[in-house]
């Protein structure tokens, strides 16, 4: 599972963000990015000693200063679920379209037949359509 | 090409470079050697009790921070009683 899948999933759930710098920052996760970028709502934020602490109605934290995310528990488990729903999903519309379960050499030799790729038979399918 | 991939839903030791020691499970990885960790733990060492056991739960780990992931020998891993462990915490890395 990619890290990123993850955090994706933990849209609007609470989590704690540690800076390289040793701060943390608790709170919501409204957005993120491929760098790892991310807004946080309704913040809790402690220095590095964490004896000083500021409420931040929202945040935004690069994401090259993050050091690591802690997630609640039960995302990993969703982020599966949700995986092996969409592998599912995938499987039964690719079936559909091949008109059938069948593996992919099957399909290949049904829909193109013998023809192969090249750009000439490309081109004699294309007026074949406009003819009919 | 050297891949993250033998270690996945194996237990890994993880060390950061503030020192830290962390094990779990490693849910997955990326390009980038961002780590996701399931049922983690820190392990903090010192010398004058045994090592605590702060459990984490899952964790996001940014590439950039990680010095080295190892898999662990569960079973040898199980055996010792974390308890009687004295040692030295590594040290932060400093610049």
């Amino acid at each position: 599972m990619l890290p990123l899948s993850l955090l994706n999933a933990a849209q609007n759930k609470p989590m704690l963000v540690e800076l390289k710098n040793g701060e943390t920052c608790n709170g919501h996760l409204i957005n993120c990015d491929n760098f790892m970028n991310i807004t946080l709502r309704d913040v809790y934020q402690t220095n590095s000693d964490g004896d000083r602490f500021w409420k931040l109605k929202e945040c935004y934290i690069r994401g090259s200063t993050i050091k690591y995310l802690r997630i609640p528990d039960i995302l990993l488990d969703a982020v599966k679920e949700e995986q092996v729903r969409a592998r599912e999903v995938g499987r039964n519309t690719r079936g559909a379209h091949a008109g059938g379960p069948g593996n992919r050499g099957g399909r290949g030799a049904s829909t193109r037949g013998g023809r192969g790729r090249g750009g000439p038979m490309r081109g004699g399918r294309g007026r074949g359509r406009g003819v009919q | 090409m050297s891949s993250l991939q033998g270690y996945v839903d194996r237990r890994v030791l993880l060390i950061l470079q503030d020192g830290r020691a962390i094990v779990g499970v490693m849910a997955g990885f990326d390009q980038k050697s961002n780590v996701v960790l399931s049922d983690s733990k820190e392990r903090v060492y010192s010398m004058e009790e045994g090592v605590e056991e702060i459990p984490l739960g899952l964790y996001l780990v940014k590439g950039d921070m990680i010095i080295l992931i190892g898999e662990l020998d569960e079973t040898l891993d199980q055996a010792v009683d974390l308890a009687t462990i004295r040692a030295e915490p590594i040290p932060p890395i400093r610049y």
